[in-house]
This record gives C-alpha cells, structure tokens and sequence, in this order.
C-alpha cells in the first residue's frame, strides 16, 4: 500500500502508511489521522478516501484549500509521486518499490470513453472538417437498395427492411412464381457494407448476371436479378431524410 | 433451425486491475452478447453485467410471454426478433441509465454491447459502441458491427480528416448504452448458412491481434481451443485491456420442412413405428410364422 510522508519545508516530519478500505482525514484538530498543527490549516481540512485500488483526496472545504501538484483541487486521483500542499506543509503521495499501481489515468485515451458534445465539437475542429452539419447530426445519410422489375411485375420494390424474402409462399415479402422457387426462395439482407443476396431454398437458384447464387453475394449497382421467372434490377441510392429518432 | 457450437473465454488482461467485460451464452435461447464496460472507478463492471443480464432476461421473458410487451416502438421494417433484440437493448439502456443517475459512484457508466441473436434460418447482429462482430464466411472475414468511434464514422464522413487525427481517438465512442437517456443500437439481420463462424469480442482482442489473424485461428481450431488461442495471443501482445472472446461454429442450418419435403420428413421418421407396427400385427395374427422367420 502507497506511503504519505509529511514534510514541512525539506524536513521529514512522519510517515503514515494509506490502508486499502480506510478514509484518512488530515486536519489541524486532534481527532485527525494527520495532524497538522498550523494555523493556516482548517481543523477537518481534506481526507483521503480508498476507491477501488486507488486513492483520492478530497478536500473539505479548507478555508485556504489544498493543492497537488501546485494546482488547486477539490478533488484529486492520487498518482504515484504526486505532492499534496496543505498550508507550508507538504504530503509527499508515493507507493514503495516492487508495488502494483493501479492505473493512474495519464493514459486516459487509452481507456474506452464516450464523448460529449462540448468534446465532440472541439474534435470536429481539429479535424478541419466542412462537413455540412446535416450529416454531422444525424450521422445516418443511410442507403437504400432499390430493385426494379424488369420481368415478372412491375414497380420498384424498396428494401428498406433489413431483411426481405422472396418466395412462392404468401408469407413471403415479395412472391415470386416459378415451378422449381421454394417456399422461400432468397433473402437480401443489409450489412455494413452493402446488401448481400442469399438463396435459402428450392430447387431453383438464384442469378446475379447470369451466374447462379449457391450460398450469399454482395449486390453491386445495375446488377440484375433472376429469380424463377420474374427478373429484377438492383441499385442503390442516397437516402437523405433522417432517420426519426426515437 | 440453427444449431451452434459455442466457446467464451473472459479474461482480466495483464495490464487492468479489474474485468470490466462481460457476457452471456445462451445456447437455448440462441443469445450471444459481449458488453465492454466503462467509466466511473468501479462501476465499469456494473454497467456491462447490468447490460447482459438485461438483455439475457428481457429476451427469455418476451419469448415466455409472446412479446405482448413489444407494441411500443415497433420497427415495421425489421423482424420481430430483431424488434425483440433491439427492445432488450433499449431496455438495458434504461436500467444502466437509471442506476447510474440513482448511485453517486456509478455516475457517467456506460457499456458497450454487441449481440447475436439466432432465429429459425438467419441471424441477427446488434451492436453500439465499438466491440466488433466478425462473420467468417467462405474463408473471409468481415465486420458485421459498426463502430460507433469517432475515429470510424469520420473515416466514412471525411476519409481526409481522418487521416489527421491520431490513434489516441479510436477509443472515443459516440454511443453507448447507459450514457444517455436513449440509444440507437444498429442492426443487421442476415441468412445463415452452415460452417459460418461468428467472433464477438471485446476491443481487448482487436487492439492486439488484426482480423486476418483472427480468421486464421478460428478457422483451423475449435470453438474453445480459438478462444484460449485469441486471448493467449493478446495476453502475449501487451494485454493492455480486458479481453472477452465469444466464437460461434454453425453447425447445422435447418430450414423447417413444408410441402412435398414435409410429408417424406413425416414418413422417414414414422417409418420405423409403422414398420414395428405391422410387424406386431403380423405376430398376433400368424405367431409362429414370425416366430419361425426370427
């Protein structure tokens, strides 16, 4: 467990050992663990409290508060080395030798951490960025896969769902007509990047272009679609209406 | 019906002083989620526990009751059990949301989660945040999640920009569960074929072993042997974070049998009750001819 040694000026006065578990209080009045007997010192001036395998030093509001580091805290995640000054005083923060140190946070961007828009903006701005602020909002400028009919119906179908079957049966989300089709013949599915064709069933498979599906392809624009009997051109286009929130 | 093999592995790292990570493995509900923990001093690990025994309840709960509790907010683009899924991460949203305003020490939690979900024939892919969802198909491998990094969405706004912020940004995330009163999770419901296999993990794993090397793990070893193999790896490589490894082998992907297909499946498997059937018949009707034959 780290040590706090208290100083005045350059001479040591004592050393106290920090307790996983244990708060230590530091004060001018007789009923502290660090007893300071200085005027400039309040009588509960700051503790320090165990959290998780760390330590924190919280003060309690000092008349002349305390400082680590030469900064003023309120509250402070002790570090390895750091230097608490409480009036001309000075604890001294420190864990011996061959310790485990917990994290001490100065690799704060290594750790995961959600970002909030004050941070978010000054990010945009430091990457420079002319995006419009429609897209930096909604974030979603989504794509939409389009099929054609080219033989067998007619229209456009829009796959606006993740997930949209093609077979004989009634239940399917487009019917397609054709001996050999199965009940469920073929799923085009959204993924990150781009929709996906898969044939699931029936005798009869699938063409992109002419060459039959076995098990799953990405779509790519203009390609053309055969299922049984109905044929099908796909594309994709911008969708720029945001996504209703919620 | 989609029958898996699975494997998890959760492990501490080298570097952490607590496992913020956690997951479920619900082979009977086809429910696979990794959730990745942050923030506050301990409350990381309260966030992603929260978030997966959530989720884990919510979708056993939805199923026993029929999803009577599903009419709000319901997606009419997606499936119902994709609008189930998304519905359990909204609802962990809300609990993590909820415990980290009513606890002073758990206060700006969050978690990431990335979930598979199987139904009859396809699977369902959720995630927010940035632990990565990989599907191996055909000796490829690809990411079925987004990452919600700063890092990777200006990637796709802005690939120029990108380029100019530093690595220290992609632990930034846009989205979280918990972190605010509501989150859009994406979502991505996909056919299933056999052998596939499914990474989810923690960005523990990903940070230290690339994709390419993933796939090349999964796809020569077992579900639990991967696993050991992934973490020892990253363990080998600095193990900086948690690292949490789901992997996921199908097995067998069965399309429910219907017209013709569905009356010889019926014959195949009565056959034999009809052949023993007749063959008791015959026995009281002429006892010792069948007795003799025997």
């Amino acid at each position: 467990m780290p040590n706090l040694t208290l100083k005045f000026k350059d001479t040591t006065l004592e050393d106290y050992q920090l307790q996983k578990g244990n708060s230590l209080t530091i004060g001018r009045r007789k009923n502290n663990d660090v007893i300071i007997e200085n005027l400039a010192v309040s009588g509960h001036h700051a503790k320090i409290d165990s959290v998780a395998d760390g330590f924190v030093l919280v003060d309690l509001q000092s008349k002349n508060g305390s400082f680590v580091n030469e900064q003023l805290i309120h509250s402070h995640w002790l570090k390895n080395g750091d230097v608490i000054s409480i009036g001309k005083h000075s604890l001294v923060f420190f864990y011996s030798g061959d310790e485990v140190m917990p994290d001490d946070g100065s690799d704060e961007m290594e750790k995961t951490m959600v970002i909030d828009t004050s941070q978010h903006r000054n990010m945009m701005k430091k990457s420079n960025s002319k995006i419009p602020k429609s897209l930096t909002k909604g974030y979603k400028n989504e794509i939409v896969g389009i099929l054609t009919y080219l033989a067998g119906g007619n229209g456009k179908i829009k796959l606006n769902g993740k997930i949209t079957k093609f077979g004989k049966h009634r239940t399917s989300d487009i019917v397609v007509k054709g001996l050999f089709v199965g009940r469920t013949s073929v799923t085009i599915s959204r993924r990150p990047d781009g929709f996906y064709l898969s044939y699931v069933g029936g005798l009869s498979k699938p063409k992109i272009n002419e060459k039959a599906v076995k098990q799953s392809a990405i779509l790519k624009n203009f390609d053309i679609i055969d299922i049984g009997s109905t044929k099908l051109q796909f594309f994709t286009q911008k969708n720029l209406t945001k996504k209703r929130k919620k | 019906m989609i029958i898996v093999e699975s494997a998890s592995i959760t492990d501490k790292g080298k570097k952490r002083a607590a496992n913020e990570d956690a997951l479920i493995l619900e082979d009977a509900l086809g429910l696979y989620v990794v959730a990745d923990g942050m923030g506050g001093h301990r409350a990381g690990d309260i966030a992603s526990r929260l978030v997966v025994e959530t989720i884990g309840e919510y979708i056993k709960n939805s199923i026993d009751n029929d999803d009577c509790d599903q009419t709000v907010d319901f997606d009419e683009t997606l499936s119902r059990e994709a609008n189930r899924l998304l519905s359990s991460i909204r609802m962990s949203n809300q609990v993590v949301h909820a415990a980290s305003l009513k606890n002073r020490s758990c206060r700006g939690m969050g978690s990431t989660v990335s979930a598979i979900y199987f139904t009859e024939s396809t699977l369902i892919a959720a995630n927010v945040g940035d632990s990565p969802i990989y599907l191996i198909r055909d000796g490829k491998i690809k990411l079925l999640s987004v990452p919600h990094t700063f890092l990777a969405e200006q990637k796709t706004l802005n690939p120029e920009n990108a380029e100019k912020l530093g690595m220290e940004f992609r632990h930034v995330l846009t989205r979280a569960v918990g972190t605010e009163k509501s989150v859009i999770a994406d979502i991505y419901e996909i056919q299933c074929f056999r052998d596939d296999i499914l990474v989810i993990s923690s960005d523990g794993l990903n940070d230290k072993v690339s994709s390419e090397e993933i796939l090349e793990l999964v796809y020569n070893d077992g579900p639990d042997a991967a696993c050991q193999k992934l973490v020892d790896l990253a363990n080998d490589r600095g193990g900086d974070d948690n690292i949490t490894v789901i992997v996921l082998k199908v097995k067998l992907v069965k399309n429910s049998p219907h017209g013709i297909n569905r009356f010889l499946a019926l014959v195949k498997r009565n056959s034999f009750r009809i052949l023993a059937r007749t063959k008791i018949n015959l026995m009281l009707k002429y006892p010792r001819v069948v007795k003799c034959r025997t």
